[in-house]
């Protein structure tokens, strides 16, 4: 009797275990392949031997994670972010507002500090395009060499990947309506509501973008000329910047001793800049700023809005970095020609705040395709 | 004695000790909820740059109960899809269940074994002590890796109830009253029928010890596993993770946290309420 209970038992808890679990998986299929496109999250270094070993359909990416595929002869690009919005931005320099107004006592100001970091971005910029102008130069070897060293992939991957971003500091007016874009959208898919925005005094996302996009530093670097010392000897700037991102060049550019005669452009213009360990993802280090543990970062646009609202994260867009320069990378033997061969299929993504994320987002979306993840 | 049967009496006794029970839990609940109030009534009012990690009890049941029409970043508003908590209810479920049920038909039989067979426990026990103190959350990287998105995390969840399982059975085969197998042995029971009618039924009551211990342990892990959503799958752990970390919309992490303390609530409550029914039918409360 007592036996036959405990099987009765154990043959309920069965069904009812098998029933979910196939129910789980009915579901999944029954979700429709039709206009859905999967997605998965991982490193950017990861996804070209994820797509190698057809794990996903395709990836998307910035440089030099997409040119990377292309030059091993792997994959091909099926379309280039700025196909989906011309000279979208992307990378911006982000400065902790806590910083910019601290004071540590004689012109070692905040504001001192970050106008001297600009002059030495806007400089370190201008020597990468500079450098890109002529292939032949000695700066582009130089250059190559550093971008081979930051993203750990080879030279011609650097080389081929160069060919795809532009760099640039200045902020202009469709940079500013760009963002005022990437905030409507997140409105849109309610990640951020317009309550929030009212919360922090906008009635609007382009009231909240003119305030958050701030270029009188920019403009103020005119007045900044190199210092023969140091200023803050004690007490570095922290510097955050993403893995392996060739979008953020200008940083390494910046960081460069050798090149530069020993000397580096952030040192040139008094500055003792300390970096961190590299992010992984924007996200990830605007989680950074909100704890105070970084004072001036080189992120994407888009997770910079994001917790600048959702998080309160006290932070202000100083310049821009560069903008385009990431790409949807499919196995060249794959069936996928354009973006409707991508239904049922996965896609890996640098992570849901990215603004790779974003773009193949808004393209789907256009086609009437979902999203989602795998 | 006599107090119990005068229903005046009845009354009193239930007001002086179960009334002030009720009241003082209604009391603590009341008092928690306003502390959570004024806590992030008094971050959001000094300007605290933590306030947006503390929502209040009102907006968490908001977006509580909007988690259940549409998840904000999962679903996309544009082309009409939605993705709900249910999907999340429904991928968590299916991992834990599964995961769970491994665990018990493997754990139980082999602590009945165990248990009760010198030769077995000799050769299990060296094993089990060298897996058992590794968390079972060690294991997420590389069996997400291994296992993949589904059975990756239900791993863990196995390892999770398994051990526990496991151990307070061999205990409950071990506490068998021997004069109750010796009585069956005088009234000739075969060896047989003295491990299936006396020793498993008394080994019950530690399977459901374990079996509550291990569900307890199993949503942790799930939750836990679920935070490297690699590949695959969603889950409450994985929109624990991303609502927060990447989203910050932490009204809805706190609403996940709700769900889970819930289903949590319904497993250990469903097992508990099968140990009662298990108990009154044996007789042994």
């Amino acid at each position: 009797m007592q036996k036959k209970l405990m099987i009765l038992a154990v043959i309920v808890v069965a069904i009812v275990v098998i029933a979910s679990v196939a129910a789980v998986f009915l579901m999944r299929d029954n979700g429709g392949d039709e206009n859905v496109v999967y997605y998965t999250t991982m490193a950017p270094s990861l996804m070209d031997s994820w797509l190698a070993e057809n794990q996903t359909s395709a990836y998307i990416a910035w440089e030099p994670y997409a040119s990377s595929a292309l030059v091993a002869g792997t994959g091909r690009a099926l379309l280039w972010t700025n196909e989906i919005m011309p000279h979208h931005p992307c990378c911006v320099v982000l400065g902790w507002t806590p910083f910019i107004e601290s004071d540590l006592g004689g012109n070692v100001t905040g504001v001192n500090m970050t106008l001297r970091f600009l002059k030495a971005h806007i400089e370190a910029t201008e020597w990468v395009n500079d450098a890109l102008a002529d292939k032949h130069s000695v700066e582009y070897n130089q250059l190559v060499d550093m971008a081979v060293g930051f993203t750990l992939r080879n030279a011609s991957v650097v080389e081929e990947a160069f060919n795809h971003v532009s760099y640039g500091y200045e902020m202009n007016a469709s940079f500013e309506s760009a963002l005022t874009q990437f905030t409507e959208m997140y409105i849109a898919s309610n990640i951020v509501t317009n309550a929030t925005l009212n919360l922090l005094g906008y009635d609007n996302s382009t009231e909240f973008v003119g305030d958050y996009v701030n270029d009188s530093y920019l403009a103020a670097t005119t007045g900044i000329v190199p210092s023969p010392t140091i200023l803050n000897p004690d007490d570095p700037i922290r510097l955050g910047y993403l893995a392996g991102d060739l979008h953020q060049m200008a940083q390494v550019v910046a960081m460069n001793k050798t090149s530069f005669g020993g000397t580096s452009l952030f040192e040139k213009y008094g500055l003792n800049v300390a970096k961190l360990t590299a992010f992984a993802s924007g996200p990830a280090e605007m989680l950074a700023f909100k704890a105070g543990s970084v004072d001036i970062g080189y992120l994407g646009a888009p997770p910079a809005i994001q917790k600048r609202l959702n998080d309160r994260t006290d932070t202000v867009i100083l310049a821009q970095a560069n903008s385009e320069g990431s790409a949807l990378i499919v196995s060249k033997n794959s069936d996928v020609h354009e973006l409707k061969d991508l239904v049922g299929k996965t896609v890996a993504t640098p992570g849901e705040g990215s603004i790779q994320h974003l773009l193949l987002k808004i393209a789907l979306s256009r086609e009437g395709i979902a999203f989602i993840k795998g | 004695m006599s107090k119990g049967k005068n229903p005046i009496d009845r009354f009193e006794k239930l007001l002086t000790t179960r009334w002030l029970q009720i009241l003082l839990g209604c009391l603590s609940i009341i008092a928690f909820v306003a502390l959570w109030v004024l806590a992030s009534m008094y971050l959001e009012e000094s300007g605290s740059d933590k306030a947006v990690f503390l929502p209040g009890p009102r907006t968490v049941a908001d977006a509580f109960f909007d988690s259940f029409e549409s998840l904000p970043g999962l679903s996309d508003p544009a082309i009409g899809y939605r993705v709900t908590m249910w999907d999340l209810i429904l991928s968590s479920m299916g991992r834990f269940l599964s995961g769970f049920f491994v665990a018990f038909m493997l754990a139980f039989p082999l602590g009945l074994l165990m248990g009760s067979l010198k030769t077995v426990e000799s050769l299990g026990r060296p094993i089990v002590e060298i897996f058992r103190p590794i968390p079972p959350l060690a294991w997420v990287p590389i069996f997400v890796l291994i296992f993949g998105a589904f059975w990756g995390p239900a791993g863990i969840v196995f390892l999770g109830a398994f051990f526990p399982i496991l151990i307070n059975v061999i205990f409950g085969v071990k506490s068998v009253d021997v004069t109750l197998i010796d009585a069956a042995r005088t009234l000739g029971a075969k060896r047989s029928d003295i491990f299936l009618k006396v020793v498993v039924p008394a080994t019950v009551p530690y399977l459901m010890t374990g079996v509550k211990i291990g569900l307890g342990v199993a949503w942790m892990c799930i939750v836990a596993a679920e935070f490297i959503g690699i590949q695959g799958g969603t889950g409450l752990g994985y929109w624990l993770s991303l609502s927060s970390m990447t989203y910050g919309l932490y009204p809805y992490t706190y609403a996940a946290m709700i769900m889970i303390a819930i289903l949590s609530t319904l497993t250990t409550g469903l097992a508990g309420l099968l140990e009662q029914r298990f108990y009154k039918w044996s007789g042994m409360k």
